[in-house]
C-alpha cells in the first residue's frame, strides 16, 4: 500500500522538485548527537495547528527522547481540512493524535484503530458565556442560545441527557469556531474548548465564565494516540518507543512549562504564535492532563473503569463501541 | 486620477469608522490598526506571503502548461473529442475543496504539494477555456493560407493559432492568478507548515482583529497587483484583451460525448484509486459511492439527507447567483448612464472581490445576520464583480456606426442603452453566467461551512471530521454533477437568446 503511492496520479511531474523543496522542519530541530543507532524515520499526525496543545512532543524531539529509542519523529500539523484518520491508515504517519468520539466513528466506518494512550485525561469541551449572563452548571442552559458547529450537535444532547436537561429549550445558532458571535451579541454561550476560545477572550481583557463539561458527566478521552492493528503487529517497538518518548516529552513539560513554551515559539517562528495567549493556552491546557490515575502510573493512563465511563458518554453520542476499541498494552510496556 | 485618489481617502475613512462604531466586536479593524499590526509584523507577514505567492505562481504555472497541453490536444482533436475534454476538465474544477484537500495531503504527504495542485487545479479550467477561444478565433483566411502551402495541422497550430491565441491568454491569466492565489490559501487548511493560510487561521480564532484584517488586506493587495501586472504585460505585448473570454457553446454534439465523459471520469477515478492504492476507508471508487446511494440498507436514508442539503445548498446559491449576476449588470449598466460612477465604483467592486472569503464571511454574517441574507450576499459578493467587468467591456463594444445612429436621432441615453448596449453585452454576460456556476456554487458551500452550518458545505465538513467518507464523497459528486448541469442548461438558453440578438456569435 505505501509503495509508490505518489506520482500515479499524473501528479509526478513537480512531484520531485516540491519532495526537494518541502524540508522537514522534524529533522532540522533534532540536535545532531552522536547516537550511533539506526534512526527509524516515523510520522506523528498532530490533530491541529503547531501549538503548545503539542509542547510535550516538541520537548521530546528537541531533547532527543525519541532518537534515544532509535527513532526520528517528524510531527506532521494538521489544520481545519486536515483530518487525521486518513494518514494514519494510509501508513503515512505511524501514530495520529484523534479523540475517542472521531475515532468510535472511523472504527464505525472500517478503520483498524486502537486507542494507545490518552493524553486529556479530562474532555476540554467547556461552554463558554460572559459574566453578565453566565452558564455555570447545565441547569442554566435552557433558555439561552448557544453558538456551535451543528456537528457537536451529539455533544450537546449528550450533556443534557447526562444532566436530565431538556435539550429542546436551548436555542442552537450554528456559527463557525470563533468568539465573534458572543462579543456581537448574537448567542448567550459557545460550546468550544477551555483551552482555545476562552483564552483568546482572556487575552483580549474579556475573562468568560467557562463551565468545563468534563464537570457535569462528560466523560469521553480527548486527545488520544491511535494506531492501525496492523501498525500494532507489526512495528511495536517503534509505537512503544514513541509512546516512551512522547511521555518523557509530557512530563519535562510538567516540570517546567516555561521551558516548554519558549520552545514551542522558538522552534515555529512562521507559525504566528503570540506568546501570552500560547502561556495561557499552556496553563489551562496542563490541568486536564493530569489526573489520579497519571500520578499513580504516569503519562496517558487509563483503566477499564474510565473506558466504561467513555462507552457509555459514546452510547450517548449514537456510537456503540467495545473496550476492544482500547488496548493499554503499549503504554505500559513504554512506562514499564 | 485625483477623483481616484478621493475615492480611496473616502474608503479608508468609511473604514476607519465603521471599525470604530464595532469596537469591542473584535471583529473589525480600521486601517490605523491594521497598518500598525503590519508593521509589527512585517517579518512574519513577508515569509507568511513568500510562501503562499511561490505556491500560488508554481501552481499558475503546471496549471496554465495543462491547460496549453489540453487545449492544444482539443484543437488538433475532432470536435467531439473536444468536448469529451472540456466535460471532464469541468467536473475536475468542481470538485470542492473540503473533499479533495485530504485526499491530496495523503497522496503527497507532508510539504507544498496539496497547495501547489490545489492552485494549479483553480487555475486549470478558466484557462483552458480561454486558450480554446483564442485558439478557435483564428481568421480563416489565415489558416487557408497556411493550407494552400501544404502545411499540417501542427504547424497550423504553431504558426497562426497560437498567436492569435495570446490576448485570451493574457485575459485567462487575468481571472487565474487570483484564484490561484486563493487555492493556495485553502490548500494551506490541509495541514501546511507555514503560510499565510495559517496566520489567517489563527488570527479569526484568537480574535485577533487587527491581524485579520492585515492579513486580508495584504491578500487584496495581492490579488490587485497581480491583476494589474497581467494586464500591463498585456498591453506590452499589444495583446489586447479580447471582446469575451468563454464564447457561446459550440453546436450541439449530442449525448455521445456526455456519456464518454461519464465513462472515461469513472474509469479515470476508479483507475487513480487503484494506482495509486488509497486505502477504501477514506478512498471510496465509484462502486462504493453507488452502494452508499443505492444498495446499502441505509441507502435510502443517505439520499434523503444528501437531498435536503442540497436543497439548503441552493436555497443559498441561486438567489446569490441572481443576485450577483444582477448587481453586476445593473453596476454596468449605471457606469454606462454616468461615466463618472466608475471611480467610486470599480475600486470598491475590485477589493470587495479580493479580499479572501473567510474574512469577510463573518463580517457580513453579523451585518446582515444568519439568515438566508448574510450568506446570500456573500454569493452575490463573489460573483458580481467579473460579471460587471465582463458586461462592461461587451457594452463598450458597441458598434461605433449603431451608438451614431442613435445620436443622429437625438434617442436619449436610456434608449441608447436599452435598444443598443445592452444587447452588445448580452454576449459576454452569458460567458460570465457560465462561468460564475462554479464559483457561485464555492462560495455558498464555503459559507455554509464558515457561517451557518447548514446545506452542502458543513454536511461535508461534518462527514470528514467523522470519517462518513461514504457521505462525503456521494456530496462532492452531487455538487459537481449539479454545476455541470446548470452549466449545460445555461448554454442552453445562450444559444435560444443569442440566436435572436446575436447571431453571429454562434457561428
Amino acid at each position: 500500500m505505501r509503495v509508490n503511492r505518489r506520482g500515479v496520479l499524473g501528479f509526478g511531474m513537480g512531484g520531485l522538485a516540491l519532495r526537494g523543496l518541502m524540508g522537514g522542519l522534524g529533522p532540522a530541530l533534532a540536535l545532531s548527537g552522536g547516537a550511533a543507532r539506526a534512526q527509524t524515520a516515523v510520522a506523528l499526525q498532530l490533530s491541529w495547528l503547531h501549538s503548545v496543545q503539542f509542547a510535550g512532543s516538541y520537548l521530546a524531539q528537541a531533547r532527543g527522547y525519541w532518537r534515544e529509542e532509535g527513532l526520528e519523529v517528524s510531527l506532521q500539523p494538521g489544520g481545519p481540512n486536515a483530518p487525521v484518520e486518513p494518514p494514519v491508515v494510509s501508513g503515512q504517519a505511524l501514530v495520529g493524535i484523534s479523540a475517542a468520539d472521531y475515532t468510535a466513528a472511523a472504527v464505525a466506518q472500517g478503520a483498524p484503530f486502537r486507542i494507545l494512550a490518552v493524553a486529556m485525561q479530562k474532555n476540554p469541551f467547556a461552554i463558554a458565556s460572559l459574566p453578565a449572563n453566565p452558564v455555570r452548571t447545565p441547569a442554566d442552559l435552557p433558555g439561552k442560545r448557544i453558538g456551535m458547529a451543528l456537528a457537536n450537535m451529539p455533544v450537546l444532547k449528550a450533556l443534557c441527557a447526562l444532566n436530565g436537561i431538556d435539550a429542546a429549550g436551548i436555542e442552537v445558532v450554528p456559527t463557525q469556531y470563533d468568539a465573534a458571535p458572543l462579543l456581537a451579541g448574537q448567542v448567550d454561550c459557545l460550546l468550544c474548548w477551555a483551552t482555545d476560545l476562552p483564552v483568546a477572550m482572556a487575552v483580549r481583557g474579556i475573562e468568560a465564565v467557562t463551565m468545563l463539561m468534563a464537570d457535569h458527566g462528560y466523560a469521553l478521552h480527548s486527545q488520544t494516540y491511535i494506531a492501525t492493528d496492523e501498525a500494532i503487529a507489526s512495528r511495536r517497538a517503534e509505537l512503544v518507543g514513541l509512546l516512551r518518548g512522547e511521555a518523557r516529552g509530557w512530563q519535562a513539560c510538567r516540570a517546567d512549562p516555561d521551558a516548554a513554551l519558549a520552545l514551542t515559539l522558538e522552534s515555529h517562528p512562521d507559525a504566528g504564535l503570540e506568546a501570552a495567549v500560547q502561556a495561557l493556552q499552556l496553563d489551562r491546557q496542563l490541568p486536564l492532563m493530569v489526573s489520579d490515575l497519571t500520578e499513580a502510573h504516569g503519562f496517558g493512563w487509563f483503566t477499564d473503569e474510565t473506558v466504561a465511563a467513555n462507552i457509555r458518554t459514546l452510547a450517548l453520542l449514537g456510537r456503540e463501541v467495545s473496550p476492544d476499541l482500547w488496548d493499554r498494552s503499549l503504554l505500559e510496556e513504554a512506562h514499564g | 486620477m485625483s477623483g481616484r485618489l478621493l475615492v480611496g481617502l473616502l474608503l479608508l475613512l468609511l473604514w476607519e469608522m465603521a471599525a470604530r462604531t464595532l469596537a469591542g466586536t473584535h471583529l473589525l479593524a480600521g486601517p490605523v490598526d491594521v497598518a500598525g499590526w503590519l508593521f509589527q509584523h512585517r517579518g512574519l507577514v513577508g515569509r507568511a506571503l513568500a510562501v503562499t505567492a511561490g505556491e500560488a505562481a508554481l501552481g499558475l504555472l503546471l496549471g496554465t502548461l495543462a491547460a496549453v497541453l489540453l487545449a492544444a490536444l482539443a484543437v488538433l482533436a475532432p470536435r467531439r473529442v473536444a468536448a469529451v475534454i472540456s466535460l471532464l476538465m469541468l467536473f475536475l474544477f468542481c470538485l470542492p475543496l473540503v473533499a479533495t484537500g485530504p485526499l491530496l495531503r495523503v497522496l503527497w504527504g507532508p510539504g507544498l504539494g496539496p497547495q501547489v495542485t490545489l492552485a494549479a487545479l483553480a487555475v486549470t479550467f478558466t484557462s483552458y477555456l480561454a486558450l480554446l477561444v483564442g485558439l478557435r478565433a483564428a481568421p480563416p483566411v489565415w489558416l487557408d493560407l497556411v493550407r494552400s502551402y501544404g502545411r499540417g495541422r501542427l504547424s497550423e497550430l504553431w504558426h497562426v493559432r497560437a498567436r492569435g491565441a495570446l490576448p485570451y491568454v493574457m485575459a485567462g491569466l487575468q481571472i487565474a492568478a487570483p484564484a490561484a492565489f486563493l487555492g493556495a490559501l485553502v490548500g494551506e487548511f490541509t495541514g501546511a507548515e507555514r503560510g499565510l493560510g495559517l496566520l489567517v487561521i489563527r488570527a479569526l480564532r484568537e480574535l485577533d482583529a487587527p491581524a485579520t484584517w492585515g492579513l486580508a488586506t495584504v491578500a487584496a493587495g495581492v490579488t490587485v497587483a497581480a491583476h494589474a501586472a497581467i494586464a500591463a504585460v498585456g498591453r506590452r505585448l499589444q495583446a489586447e484583451p479580447p471582446l469575451i473570454l468563454a464564447a457561446a457553446p459550440g453546436r450541439l454534439e449530442g449525448p455521445l460525448p456526455v456519456l464518454a465523459a461519464l465513462a472515461l471520469g469513472l474509469f479515470l477515478w476508479a483507475g487513480a484509486m487503484e494506482a495509486a492504492g488509497l486505502s477504501p476507508f477514506f478512498a471510496k471508487r465509484p462502486w462504493d459511492v453507488w452502494a452508499f446511494l443505492f444498495t446499502d440498507p441505509e441507502a435510502m436514508a443517505h439520499r434523503a439527507e444528501l437531498a435536503l442539503a442540497l436543497a439548503q445548498t441552493l436555497r443559498v446559491a441561486v438567489p446569490g447567483y441572481l443576485a450577483g449576476l444582477l448587481a453586476g449588470a445593473g453596476l454596468a449598466a449605471l457606469v454606462i448612464l454616468a461615466p463618472r460612477a466608475e471611480a467610486a465604483v470599480l475600486p470598491v467592486a475590485v477589493a470587495l472581490r479580493a479580499i479572501p472569503i473567510v474574512t469577510t464571511a463573518p463580517l457580513l454574517v453579523l451585518a446582515l445576520g444568519r439568515g438566508p441574507a448574510g450568506t446570500v450576499t456573500i454569493v452575490a459578493v463573489m460573483i458580481f464583480f467579473p460579471t460587471l467587468v465582463a458586461c462592461l467591456q461587451g457594452m463598450r463594444q458597441t458598434p461605433r456606426a449603431v451608438l451614431d445612429l442613435f445620436e443622429s436621432h437625438a434617442a436619449g441615453r436610456g434608449a441608447r442603452l436599452l435598444h443598443a448596449q445592452l444587447p452588445a453585452m448580452l454576449p459576454a454576460f452569458f460567458a460570465s453566467a457560465r462561468m460564475a456556476v462554479p464559483a457561485a456554487i464555492l462560495a455558498a458551500t464555503t459559507a455554509e461551512w464558515l457561517a451557518t452550518g447548514t446545506g452542502l458545505g458543513a454536511l461535508m465538513a461534518v462527514t470528514a471530521s467523522t470519517s462518513a467518507y461514504g457521505m462525503l464523497w456521494s456530496a462532492t459528486l452531487v455538487i459537481a454533477l449539479a454545476a455541470c448541469l446548470a452549466w449545460g442548461a445555461l448554454g442552453l438558453l445562450e444559444r435560444a437568446v443569442l440566436s435572436r440578438t446575436a447571431a453571429e456569435q454562434l457561428a
